[in-house]
C-alpha cells in the first residue's frame, strides 16, 4: 500500500485514495466543498488545493490519488494563502444574509471564511444578483444568490435518485441553479439536498425560520417511518420566548436529519421520514391518565382499575400491539400476558405501496421484524379479532402507535360495541383512546429509550430526545405499573438497559447483545453470538 | 516562398474535391495508407510539428499517447471551434481548402487507428459548417471516407458537429463534454484524453492547422518539413493573423520565425496611419501578454517569443497604435473571458467578472490607488489554481497590461479621464 | 412535433453518434432552424427522445449563447465587439446601428424586423469592423456600406 507523508505524517493507505481521504485517517479535515463521500469527485470548488512537492501547481487533494513517496503540505504558508484566496472568491458576490439565513450555525461558508479567510473584504463592486426565495418543491426553496455552484444537488438528483431535476442555467458568473419550469423537485428525496448544501441556498421549507440551529438538542436516533429504520438526528427545540410560547420551554421536534450508515441508509434518508415527526403534532396528546376515557383521576387509580380488569379477564386476555412498539415494550406485554395466562397477542400490520430502489420499505412496521422474533409469524391483528368475535376476549389491551396517531382509528370502529373493556396505551388522543374504559398515557416515538429491529434484522437504538408529556411514560414502565397492582411478578426493571437485558436472555436475536454493543450503528442479528 | 497551406486558396472552386485533387490531393493519403501507422506517428514527430491551436504540444508526441491496441474503439477531433480573439486562420483553411483539412484528418486518424474523427466547429461559422458538410459527402463520394477506404481495408467516418457559442468548447475536454450533448465544462485531468476522452474511449484532439500541415509531411517527408522555419523546436509553415491598426490586415503565411515587425511593416502594409506609431502588440490572440513596441525585434515563434516572456499562442498579431488605449483594451479583454468563463470552478468564474468590473470602473473614471495592486493580486490568485487554463488566459493579459502600461493605468486613477484618445472607425 | 421530416431528420442525427445524448446541440440546432428559436415545448420533446431530464437540455440551451430562448427580429444583427473589432471602429458601429434602428443593443425593433446584439469575435478579425446578420458574415464595414446594407433588407 502506498505511504505518503501529510505535514510530517507518515500515513499507509490503500491505492486508489486520494490525498483527502488519507489525511481523514490522520483525522485531518482538508477544508473542501463540493466533495462528498456519496457522490462523484467535481473538483470544482478548488478550497482543498494542497501542495505536493515536486509538483509545480497546487493540486486539489479531492481528486489526487496518493502516490507512494509522496509528500504533502496542507497547512505551509502557501497553501494558507490559497485557501484565503479562494474563501475571498467565494465571498465577494455572496449576500450578507447570515441573520435571515437558516444555515447560520452550520454553514462552511461562515466556517471555513472565520478559519481561512483575509478577515476583510476588498471588492467595492456591485455584486451580481439572482433570484431569492424560489419555491422549487414541495419541501425545498432556493436562493440562488447564496448558492456557491458546488454541483452537489446537481450530482445527488443525477447519480443517486437519477431524476435530474436540478441543473445549472446560464455560464460563467451569471450561473445558477434551478429546475425546469413546472418540473419540481420532488423525487421522495428531494430532502437530502438541503443537508449536503454546503450554504444556505437550499432550505427545508418545514425547517424555515422555526429556530436557530445553536438552540437545538441534537440526538441520535432511527426514523420509525418504516421497515428501514434509517439513521437519524432528531434536533428538538430548546429557545424559550419564542413567539406563540408566551416563555414556554419548546422542546418539539424540529427536524430530522439522516447519520451515515453504510449498511443501512448511507448518508440519505426519504422525504416522508423526514418529516415524520410531524405526525406527532397532528391530534391532541394524552396527557393525564383516565378512566373512562374523557375522565381524568390519578394515575394510580387508572392502574388500579386497569390491573382488576385484568385479572378478572385472566386467560381470556388480549394485547394488540403496533408494529412500531419497541422491543422492550414488546417483551413487557408478553411476559404480562404469559402470567396472566393468556396467548392471544398481535400486533397491527402497516404496509403502504411498494419497496423503492433506494430506501423506502413498503412495511411502515419499523419493528416488524422484532415483532415476528418476540411473538412469532401467527401474531396478527385478525388473529386477535377473530378471537374477539369468537367471544374468547374479554379485555383488550390496545397499544398505540408511538409516532402515527392515525393508526387505531380503524381499529376503534371495528371493536366498539364488542368489547367494553378496552385499555388504551399510547401517547395520542385518538381510536381507541377516545372510548377506551381506561386511557394510559405512554411515551411517544420520541420520548422513549429502545430497541427496533428494522427488515434486515440489524438491532438498532431508538433514543429518548425529550421528555414525554403529561404523566406519559415508556410502555415497559406501564406494565410494570399494572403487574404490580394486579399482584404479578416481574422483573424489577429501573431503566430500559435492564429491560434490553431480559431481551438478551430471552428473545435468540438478541442473545450477547447490550446498549454498548449496539452502539450508534446497529448490530446486525447473530452479532453478539459471533465467535 | 513557396505557398504551402495556402496553395489552393485563391483558385476559383479552391473547396471542390476535384480542383483538388487537380493539384495533388489525396495521393498523400493513398500512401499513407501503405505505410504503418506507427510510422505515421514516427515521421509527424521528426518533423518537430507542433500544435497551432495555441499550446504547442508536439504532435507527434500526442499521437503516441494513443493506445497502439485493445478492443476500445478510438477517436480523432478536429478542433475547429477557433474562437481565441485575433485569430481567423483555420477559418481560412475551412473555407476555401475544406479537403486539405480532411486529409490530415484522414491520414491523422488512421495514425492513430481512430474509428471516427468528429470536426467541432465553432456555431458562428455557418458558412464554413456548409463548406465542411459538401466537402464531407465529395470525399465519402470518392472513397476517401467511409468504409474500406481506397480498398485499403480502413474504415474511418466523419462526423461534423455544430458548436454554438462557447469559446470555451475550445479547450479539449470542454470540447468532448459539449460533444457528448453537455454544457462545455472542462474535465479534471487525469484521466487525459488519449487514456479516457469522448465517452470514455482513447481520443486525441488536434487544431485544424495542425492537422492541414500532416499531408505535405507524409507526401514530402519530415526532412524536408525540417527545412523550414527554425528547426529542431520551431518548424514547418506558418500562417499568421495579423489584424487591428495595420493597412492589409489579414491571414499571411511564412515559414515559422516570420519577424513580427516583417508582418506588420512588409506584409501587412506598415501601421494604419502614418501618424500614428506603433504602441502595442498581443502577438498570439488575446491569452497572451502584450509586448511593448520596443519589444517587437522579435521573431514570431514558439521559442523567441517565449524567451521575452510571452507566447506564439493562436498567432493571432493584434497591432495597436498610439491612439489605443491600453485600459480600455485590456477592460475589452478581460470582458470576453468574463463572457466565456463557464463558471464551473471559483477562481475563473468569480475573479475573471471580479476582474472586469474593477476594470470597468477604472476606465469609468473611478478608479482607486489600490486597484493596480489589486487587478495584479486577483490575476495571482487564479493562475494556476484553475480546473482549466482559460483562468490563466485571463490573468496573464491583466497582469501584463498593468506592468506593461502601469502608467496609463495610474494616469486613468488619478485624473479620472483617459489621457489617450479612441480609436474611432474611419468611413 | 415539428412533423415527419424532422422526427426522421432527428433519427438520422442520433445515428450518427455512439451515444445518443452526443446529438443534443445538433437537434436543438434543427429546433432553431425551423422554429427561429428554442421554446421550452421543444426542449422536453428533446429530452424525451434523447432519455436526459428536461433540467439537462434547457442548462444545455442556456450555456450556448447562439440558441435562442425567445424569437429575435427577422434580421438579426450581431456586432463583433472583439478587440481586433474595436480597434477598427466597432463602437461606433454599433452606436450607428441603434441610431439608425431606434434600439439598443439587446433589443427588438417594435415590427419585429431588426435585432441588434453584441458578441464575441467571430473570427473575422482581418476584415474589420463587421457583424453577423442571420447566417452570414458581413464584412469591412464602413457606415455607408451598413446603411445600404440595411436598405436593401424587405
Amino acid at each position: 500500500m502506498p505511504k505518503l507523508t501529510i505535514d510530517g505524517r507518515e500515513v499507509e493507505v490503500e491505492a486508489g485514495k486520494t490525498i483527502l481521504q488519507a489525511a481523514l485517517t490522520l483525522g485531518r479535515e482538508i477544508p473542501h466543498y463540493c466533495y462528498h463521500p456519496g457522490l462523484s469527485i467535481a473538483g470544482n470548488c478548488r478550497m482543498c488545493l494542497v501542495e505536493v512537492e515536486k509538483a509545480p501547481k497546487l493540486l486539489i487533494a479531492c481528486d489526487t490519488r496518493v502516490q507512494d513517496g509522496m509528500v504533502v503540505n496542507t497547512d505551509n504558508q502557501r497553501v494558507r494563502d490559497a485557501r484565503a484566496s479562494m474563501m475571498e472568491f467565494f465571498l465577494i458576490n455572496h449576500p450578507l444574509d447570515c441573520p435571515i439565513c437558516d444555515q447560520a450555525g452550520e454553514c462552511r461558508l461562515q466556517e471555513y471564511a472565520t478559519e481561512h479567510g483575509r478577515g476583510t473584504s476588498r471588492f467595492v463592486e456591485v455584486k451580481n444578483i439572482s433570484e431569492k426565495a424560489v419555491d422549487i418543491g414541495p419541501h425545498v426553496m432556493l436562493d440562488q444568490e447564496r448558492c456557491i455552484q458546488c454541483s452537489r444537488c446537481i450530482r445527488f438528483c443525477e447519480e443517486v435518485t437519477g431524476t435530474g431535476e436540478l441543473n445549472f442555467f446560464r455560464r460563467g458568473q451569471r450561473t445558477v441553479i434551478g429546475v425546469f419550469p413546472e418540473r419540481p423537485l420532488d423525487n421522495g428525496y428531494s430532502g437530502n439536498v438541503v443537508d449536503i448544501c454546503p450554504v444556505g441556498a437550499l432550505t427545508l421549507k418545514e425547517f424555515r425560520f422555526q429556530t436557530r440551529v445553536w438552540y437545538l438538542d441534537n440526538t441520535p436516533s432511527i426514523c420509525a417511518g418504516c421497515a428501514r429504520g434509517c439513521n437519524i438526528i432528531v434536533s428538538v427545540g430548546t429557545q424559550r420566548e419564542l413567539m406563540g410560547t408566551q416563555g414556554q420551554l419548546d422542546e418539539s421536534v424540529k427536524r430530522l436529519v439522516p447519520r451515515f450508515n453504510e449498511e443501512v441508509n448511507g448518508h440519505w434518508m426519504c422525504d416522508e421520514g423526514r418529516l415524520s415527526y410531524q405526525r406527532l403534532y397532528s391530534a391532541p396528546r394524552i396527557e393525564r391518565a383516565q378512566h373512562p376515557a374523557g375522565t381524568v383521576v390519578p394515575w394510580a387509580d387508572a392502574v388500579s382499575a386497569a390491573a382488576s380488569a385484568l385479572k378478572s379477564a385472566a386467560g381470556k386476555v388480549a394485547v394488540l400491539l403496533s408494529s412500531r412498539t419497541t422491543s422492550e415494550d414488546m417483551l413487557a406485554w408478553r411476559m404480562l400476558l404469559e402470567k396472566l395466562g393468556g396467548d392471544t397477542i398481535g400486533v397491527r400490520a402497516n404496509h403502504r405501496g411498494d419497496d423503492d430502489d433506494l430506501l423506502i420499505r413498503a412495511d411502515k412496521g419499523a419493528n416488524s421484524r422484532g415483532a415476528a422474533w418476540i411473538f412469532g409469524e401467527g401474531a396478527t391483528e385478525d388473529a386477535v379479532l377473530d378471537a374477539l368475535l369468537l367471544g374468547r376476549v374479554e379485555a383488550l389491551v390496545v397499544v398505540g402507535d408511538p409516532l402515527d396517531p392515525v393508526d387505531t382509528a380503524n381499529l376503534e370502529a371495528r371493536v366498539r360495541e364488542k368489547i367494553a373493556n378496552v385499555i388504551h396505551v399510547g401517547p395520542f388522543v385518538a381510536g381507541t383512546a377516545e372510548s377506551a374504559a381506561v386511557v394510559l398515557p405512554a411515551a411517544a416515538w420520541s420520548e422513549q429509550d429502545g430497541t427496533m429491529a428494522n427488515f434486515e434484522g440489524r438491532i438498532q437504538r431508538v433514543r429518548r430526545c425529550h421528555l414525554p408529556q403529561g404523566e406519559g411514560r415508556p410502555g415497559w414502565r406501564v406494565v410494570r405499573d399494572l403487574a404490580e397492582a394486579a399482584g404479578i411478578e416481574m422483573p424489577p426493571w429501573t431503566s430500559y438497559v435492564e429491560v434490553l437485558d431480559s431481551l438478551a436472555e430471552q428473545v435468540e436475536e438478541y442473545r450477547g447483545l447490550d446498549a454498548e454493543s449496539i452502539g450508534l450503528l446497529g448490530a446486525k442479528v447473530g452479532a453478539g453470538t459471533a465467535t | 516562398m513557396e505557398r504551402i497551406l495556402t496553395r489552393n486558396i485563391h483558385k476559383d472552386d479552391s473547396q471542390s474535391v476535384s480542383v483538388y485533387e487537380a493539384g495533388g490531393g489525396y495521393q498523400s493519403l493513398r500512401k499513407a495508407l501503405k505505410m504503418d501507422p506507427d510510422n505515421i506517428q514516427e515521421e509527424v514527430k521528426r518533423s518537430g510539428l507542433r500544435g497551432r491551436g495555441g499550446a504547442g504540444f508536439p504532435m507527434g508526441v500526442k499521437f503516441s499517447f494513443m493506445p497502439k491496441d485493445g478492443d476500445k474503439p478510438m477517436y480523432l477531433i478536429c478542433n475547429a471551434d477557433e474562437s481565441e480573439p485575433g485569430t481567423f486562420k483555420d477559418r481560412v483553411i475551412i473555407e476555401k481548402d475544406p479537403h486539405l483539412m480532411l486529409e490530415g484528418c484522414l491520414i491523422s486518424s488512421f495514425a492513430i487507428r481512430a474509428r471516427a474523427c468528429f470536426i467541432y466547429i465553432r456555431g458562428e461559422y455557418v458558412h464554413g459548417a456548409r463548406v465542411l458538410e459538401k466537402a464531407i459527402q465529395e470525399a465519402y463520394d470518392k472513397g476517401y471516407a467511409g468504409k474500406n477506404i481506397l480498398g485499403s481495408g480502413y474504415d474511418c467516418e466523419l462526423v461534423l458537429h455544430r458548436g454554438a457559442g462557447a469559446y470555451i468548447c475550445g479547450e479539449e475536454t470542454s470540447l468532448m463534454t459539449s460533444l457528448e450533448g453537455n454544457r462545455g465544462y472542462p474535465r479534471l485531468k487525469p484521466p487525459f484524453p488519449a487514456q479516457a476522452g469522448l465517452w470514455g474511449r482513447p481520443t486525441t484532439i488536434n487544431n485544424v492547422e495542425t492537422l492541414a500541415n500532416v499531408p505535405f509531411i507524409i507526401d514530402r517527408g519530415a526532412d524536408w518539413y525540417l527545412t523550414l522555419g527554425k528547426p529542431p523546436n520551431n518548424t514547418g509553415p506558418k500562417l499568421y493573423c495579423l489584424s487591428g491598426h495595420v493597412k492589409r490586415p489579414g491571414v499571411y503565411e511564412a515559414p515559422m520565425g516570420l519577424p513580427l515587425k516583417e508582418l506588420i511593416y512588409d506584409l501587412g502594409g506598415g501601421m494604419l496611419h502614418d501618424d500614428r506609431p506603433l504602441k502595442a502588440v498581443i502577438p498570439g490572440g488575446s491569452s497572451v501578454p502584450v509586448l511593448r513596441a520596443e519589444q517587437c525585434d522579435v521573431d514570431l515563434d514558439y521559442d523567441s517569443l517565449a524567451a521575452i516572456g510571452t507566447m506564439l499562442g493562436s498567432a493571432g498579431v493584434m497591432v495597436m497604435d498610439s491612439s489605443t488605449c491600453m485600459v480600455k483594451a485590456i477592460e475589452r479583454i478581460t470582458r470576453f473571458y468574463a463572457h466565456e468563463s463557464c463558471g464551473q470552478c471559483t477562481p475563473c468564474r468569480e475573479g475573471c467578472g471580479w476582474l472586469e468590473k474593477i476594470l470597468t470602473r477604472i476606465e469609468a473614471g473611478q478608479g482607486r490607488q489600490e486597484d493596480m495592486g489589486l487587478l495584479e493580486n486577483i490575476a495571482d490568485n487564479i493562475q494556476g489554481q484553475t480546473i482549466c487554463p482559460l483562468g490563466d488566459a485571463a490573468a496573464m493579459p491583466v497582469r501584463s497590461f498593468v506592468q506593461q502600461f502601469r502608467s496609463e493605468f495610474q494616469e486613468h486613477v488619478d485624473s479620472k479621464t483617459c489621457t489617450v484618445a479612441h480609436a474611432q472607425a474611419h468611413d | 412535433m415539428l412533423g415527419q421530416e424532422f422526427e426522421a431528420k432527428v433519427d438520422e442525427i442520433v445515428s450518427r453518434y455512439p451515444e445518443p445524448k452526443a446529438a443534443l446541440l445538433m437537434l436543438l440546432w434543427e429546433v432553431q432552424e425551423r422554429k427561429g428559436w428554442v421554446d421550452l415545448e421543444s426542449e422536453v420533446w428533446i429530452a424525451e427522445r434523447l432519455g436526459v431530464s428536461p433540467a439537462h437540455v434547457h442548462g444545455t440551451v442556456t450555456f450556448y449563447t447562439m440558441y435562442k430562448q425567445k424569437p429575435s427580429g427577422k434580421y438579426h444583427i450581431q456586432v463583433c465587439t472583439g478587440l481586433s473589432c474595436m480597434l477598427r471602429g466597432s463602437d461606433n458601429l454599433m452606436d450607428h446601428l441603434e441610431k439608425r434602428l431606434g434600439i439598443k443593443e439587446g433589443e427588438t425593433t417594435p415590427d419585429g424586423k431588426f435585432s441588434l446584439i453584441r458578441v464575441e469575435c467571430l473570427g473575422s478579425c482581418g476584415t474589420a469592423p463587421m457583424f453577423q446578420l442571420n447566417d452570414d458574415y458581413h464584412e469591412d464595414l464602413t457606415l455607408e456600406k451598413v446603411d445600404r446594407l440595411l436598405d436593401g433588407l424587405d
